[in-house]
């Protein structure tokens, strides 16, 4: 008797544990797939599901918040998906929450992501609503952008090697700063002698600025500049006196004679002038036409000049 | 050839009659309340430390195994689920069914068997007991309940022989590898599966009895009714795991 009770108590653990165990199992497998708790539903109305299918994952701000429980086709360009969430959630989704179908990972499910609506304190979502939908990204629209791009950068390559070839290849500025060691021995000479009179350019700036000399006194000093000033209102002064007295001079019977012969004087220089330059004119022009028939009679010496070079 | 065919024929007949006969008198009282509690123990607990070490080292192997192929996609991530879904949908099982196919079908049939041939079982006739109803359809019942509960254990002590199969090569806590096996998980894995073991229980308590009852007289028939107890039984497991596996791709 006392071995059959021992018998017993093992054998009710066992099948104990095994049915903890199996139903543990069960419980957790359901749990993930809410069969078990307090839900409620949504609907989104889609054009397009890209795929997704009842039991993938809802998503609310990255967690798992529910499935998809079914999904049918209304008419020819609208889908409803009926989505089973947790209750808890509900307080969380406001009514101008978007839904949105996603991909866990490269590989992965579908996903329907629910985006939280505005913080402008709206209601929470009511049991059975409809929610918004956003248009689902599709692999082939991401495909003809990726074409795009791909497109692009085939030019720009294209481009970018004819760049380097020409850079190798040409005489031009670029090219040669890149290639001659010439050039650059040179550029680098000008560049060290710009150095030096740039160096020399600030001394003198330095000493414009600071030093003694009328010419930085005229740049920096004020005083020196109003006293240079009415100096140069009293030199005009001056001149203009002088200017009169050489007018009262002109006119002055003493002088006129010497004004009126200087004056003759000057106009037969321009006039001599303008005779030498019009004879050059005509002396030029039978000069070329010279010039013209020696090359014609004679295109055997030219050949010879540049044999014999 | 003719004799031959008879013969398969014949062995089917009663094959079917036997079978017939436990669903006839499985729900008529008197109930044989105390040997099934027996049978169970035997079966069940007897069982355990087997089918609980072969179902580590399974876990263990597969996860140890599967991980280089996984590891050349970058997919070590899903090694926890690989190992829980291939163990509980198939190999936990299959290789509970057939070590018990080993353990309880021959040791049914052996039993059967020397009882038969030593006239125990015309003994239990004479003095008013069923010999059917007390030897037959409590060890049947407790396979059919037991093996279940053996598989389960078998997919428990699996899961967790994947993990320690995953810590030899990584660092994984055991409530992220849980929540990834669970994760993986779908009713679609669990309830085929299961009802599946029932069959497997039910056919090795089964042919463990039909060979053991239905044995030759002669001391040379006990073995000979253990041996080939254990050969149709394992050959029953892959039938009938065929089956399931088409019906459950049928149906689901």
């Amino acid at each position: 008797m006392n071995k059959e009770s021992g018998s017993t108590w093992k054998l009710g653990m066992f099948v104990i544990i095994g049915l903890v165990l199996f139903s543990g199992t069960i419980f957790f497998v359901g749990k993930q797939k809410n069969l078990f708790g307090s839900t409620f539903r949504l609907h989104v109305q889609f054009k397009t599901v890209s795929g997704l299918k009842a039991g993938n994952n809802v998503r609310f701000s990255g967690i798992n918040i529910g499935t998809v429980d079914a999904i049918q086709l209304i008419n020819d360009t609208a889908v409803m998906v009926d989505l089973l969430i947790k209750k808890e959630i509900q307080q969380f989704i406001k009514t101008d929450a978007t839904a949105g179908i996603g991909s866990d990972g490269l590989m992965g499910d579908k996903i329907l992501t629910i985006s939280p609506g505005s913080i402008a304190a709206n209601s929470p979502v009511k049991d059975n609503a409809q929610i918004g939908s956003k248009k689902a990204v599709e692999m082939e629209d991401v495909m003809s952008s990726v074409k795009t791009s791909v497109d692009n950068a085939g030019i720009i390559t294209a481009q970018l090697a004819q760049f380097a070839y020409k850079m190798n290849n040409n005489k031009g500025a670029l090219s040669k700063l890149m290639t001659d060691e010439s050039f650059s021995n040179s550029l680098k000479g000008t560049l060290s002698n710009l150095e030096t009179s740039a160096g020399q350019f600030a001394k003198f700036t330095t000493s414009m600025n600071n030093g003694k000399g009328a010419l930085s006194k005229m740049v920096s000093d004020e005083k020196f500049g109003k006293t240079l000033d009415s100096t140069m209102a009293n030199l005009q002064a001056g001149t203009k006196g002088l200017s009169e007295n050489m007018e009262a001079a002109k006119h002055n019977f003493l002088l006129k004679g010497f004004f009126k012969k200087k004056k003759r004087a000057e106009d037969k220089k321009a006039a001599a002038l303008k005779k030498q330059e019009d004879q050059k004119k005509k002396a030029d022009l039978p000069n070329e036409d010279e010039e013209k028939k020696a090359g014609e009679k004679n295109p055997v010496n030219a050949k010879d000049s540049i044999k014999n070079r | 050839m003719v004799i031959s065919l008879k013969n398969i024929f014949n062995d089917a007949g009663n094959v079917t009659q036997f079978t017939a006969r436990f669903f006839k008198e499985v729900l008529k009282p008197p109930y044989e309340i105390k040997e099934f509690i027996r049978q169970c123990y035997v079966i069940g607990y007897r069982s355990l430390p087997l089918v609980g070490i072969t179902g580590f080292i399974m876990g263990l192997v597969l996860t140890l195994q599967s991980r280089p192929t996984l590891a050349e996609f970058g997919a070590e991530s899903w090694l926890p689920g690989m190992v829980a879904l291939s163990l509980i949908r198939e190999i936990a099982p299959v290789i509970t069914a057939l070590i018990c196919a080993g353990k309880i079908s021959s040791g049914i049939g052996a039993e059967l068997g020397s009882m038969k041939v030593t006239e125990q079982i015309d003994a239990m006739e004479v003095s008013a007991i069923d010999p059917y109803k007390y030897l037959v359809i409590t060890r049947i019942l407790a396979t059919t309940l037991m093996v279940p509960l053996l598989v389960v254990f078998a997919d428990g002590v699996g899961v967790l022989g994947g993990y320690a199969g995953i810590n030899i090569n990584s660092d994984v806590n055991l409530l992220n590898y849980f929540s990834k096996v669970l994760e993986s998980l779908d009713f679609i894995d669990i309830i085929p599966a299961t009802i599946k073991t029932f069959f497997f229980g039910f056919f090795i308590g089964m042919i463990g009895c039909y060979k053991g009852y239905t044995a030759a007289s002669g001391t040379e028939s006990v073995g000979k009714a253990a041996n080939s107890a254990v050969v149709a039984a394992s050959l029953t497991i892959f039938v009938i795991d065929m089956l399931a596996v088409q019906l459950t791709d049928i149906f689901f």
